[in-house]
């Protein structure tokens, strides 16, 4: 790889030992896929550690002990447990102990301990053909496709990046690897289209389709941020979408013409009403009249917008959530925050339901692999109905439950009754 | 029996050897493994059950979360890591950034199709250096 001055000095050490070894971790990185240079980048999105993970947050703990600072505004992603309330949710102490270590290392390396799935929510918002980096397959997929910044799918050399503001030019930061290859022609009604859950399965359907290339999907409605966030959530989780084009709502395409430009789709493919269906049948295992006992919404992590739409449905319903439901809404601190000055949480947590902050369950010590080893009962949950097609497709392996996907609507409606209805 | 070696691109440069775990369809290391003992969960997946500690995995495509390469880190430090990754496709950067830190040997787009070729069991050799895919045919 061509260095810079600057980058050379950084490798020999001219500003601390933690920096040249980061730098070098990812000069052979960028070595690997042949990258011409270095750029930098304004800002980055880290997988916080998380004690679910064996190992991690002592390595953490040991590595910011080092001195390493990071150079460029940095939030983090997800931990294993809500930091607040995880004893009321039988999170094990030891677990949730190891994770608040996490927090003090974080904020030790300069790191911003937002805990989100989504930190496009709390304005983390940058500018159309910056380069960034981050991980969360979520966040990726939406700073790349509505935001029109430019990032990979980050892993744990993001922080090596965070601590040089360095990442190797390469993949999905290149103009050649931002044209569309797929398009997909949506012929849905509008009531295809309402609800983020419908969104999701459509994301779910073609991700499984698409892979790892880049589609564009022509005529998604009238879709609201949180639409566009279920959409992408779901497009990187059957395939490993990074990319998608939805003209005119995405950044870099105002029409299909402009998503393709000079090159012609691969495959052309309709999307009809049977398709969407067939992805909620796929998530769902469970029968109506079957009792449930978790209902998740806030997959990715739900904005200010939906945690309203939950307590006015609810105040609406006069709604109670069933004794035998935990009813998780999933949001991060910030949304919480506000969420509580409205009045917004102490009516979904009078109504019996909780609003869940840094984690979610996919995350939680609700795997199989961290109940064996703390030796708690498994599955934790028995049925779940989730109105995510990326929850309901993790927590069926990970957790070992049963599965539902369902609109939000019908989601509460489900932990009213403690049925699927 | 005669060797059989395919080029491949190097990606992750390391060599490797271990038993073949052929997948037909893309991978995700988060919710398809246990990420401690390293076997296969993904309910209806053609190899659930069986480990990929020591393997050398042989599949299209990663797909699904970013925490995948976590997973595989997760899983090294306990020594149930795959030994090598044969990608059909090009890598995706996620996955490579857990194989280095996991000494995961990583090589994508052999110049034939392996999936087809190689024998699920077959003992093969990855070389991340030279970017090769060895067995005995």
């Amino acid at each position: 790889m061509k260095l810079t001055d600057e980058e050379k000095k950084m490798l020999d050490g001219l500003y601390g030992e933690p920096m040249a070894k980061a730098l070098d971790y990812l000069r052979q990185f960028g070595e690997a896929f042949d990258a011409e240079k270095f750029i930098d980048v304004i800002y980055a999105h880290y997988p916080a550690e998380m004690s679910i993970y064996f190992g991690m947050v002592e390595d953490l703990v040991e590595y910011s002990e080092t001195g390493a600072k990071v150079r460029i505004p940095t939030t983090t992603s997800t931990l294993a447990c809500d930091l607040d309330q995880w004893e009321s949710y039988g999170c094990p102490k030891g677990l949730a102990e190891l994770q608040a270590q996490a927090v003090t290392a974080h904020r030790r390396l300069g790191i911003l301990g937002t805990y989100t799935c989504t930190p496009q929510l709390l304005g983390f918002i940058p500018p159309k053909d910056s380069y960034i980096i981050s991980v969360e397959s979520s966040a990726i997929i939406y700073f790349n496709s509505v935001l029109g910044a430019r990032t990979n799918r980050g892993g744990v050399f993001t922080r090596y990046s965070a601590v040089t503001g360095k990442y190797p030019l390469m993949g999905y930061l290149l103009d050649e690897n931002r044209l569309g290859t797929h398009l997909f022609k949506i012929t849905l009604s509008p009531d295809d289209l309402k609800f983020d859950s419908d969104y999701s399965a459509l994301g779910f359907h073609i991700g499984a389709i698409v892979g790892s290339e880049v589609p564009v999907l022509d005529n998604i409605g009238c879709p609201d941020q949180s639409n566009l966030l279920a959409l992408g959530a779901s497009l990187a989780t059957s395939g490993s979408v990074t990319l998608f084009h939805a003209p005119p709502h995405t950044a870099e395409a105002e029409t299909v013409e402009e998503a393709f430009q000079d090159s012609k789709p691969k495959e052309e493919i309709n999307v009809t009403t049977r398709d969407l269906r067939n992805a909620y049948d796929s998530l769902t295992n469970i029968q109506k009249g079957d009792r449930i006992d978790f209902v998740t919404l806030g997959c990715p992590h739900y904005n200010l917008e939906k945690l309203k739409y939950v307590a006015d449905w609810i105040t609406e319903h006069d709604a109670t959530i069933h004794p035998d439901v935990r009813f998780w809404i999933c949001t991060n601190r910030m949304t919480k925050n506000a969420a509580s000055w409205e009045g917004i949480t102490a009516i979904i947590e009078n109504a019996g339901g909780t609003v869940i902050c840094d984690t979610c369950p996919v995350e939680s010590h609700m795997r199989i692999s961290t109940c064996n080893e703390f030796g708690l009962k498994t599955p934790q949950i028995e049925a779940m109905v989730t109105d995510s097609a990326k929850m309901a497709r993790y927590v069926g392996d990970l957790i070992g439950c049963k599965t539902a996907l369902s609109n939000s609507d019908h989601c509460l409606r489900c932990a009213v009754a403690g049925k699927l209805v | 029996m005669t060797e059989v070696t395919v080029k491949a691109r190097g990606i992750v440069k390391r060599a490797a050897s271990g038993k073949a775990l052929v997948c037909r369809k893309a991978f995700s290391f988060l919710g398809d493994v246990d990420m401690s003992t390293g076997v296969i969960i993904a309910r209806g997946h053609e190899h659930e059950g069986e480990t990929i500690a020591g393997k050398v995995m042989i599949y299209p495509e990663t797909k699904g979360s970013s925490g995948g390469c976590v997973v595989l880190m997760s899983l090294s430090k306990k020594g149930m890591q795959p030994a090598a990754i044969v990608l059909s496709r090009p890598a995706d950067p996620n996955i490579v950034e857990g194989a280095i830190v996991a000494g995961i040997a990583l090589v994508c787009e052999p110049e034939e199709d392996l999936i087809d070729r190689v024998p699920h069991d077959a003992v093969v050799e990855v070389d991340g250096t030279s970017g090769t895919v060895s067995w005995d045919d």
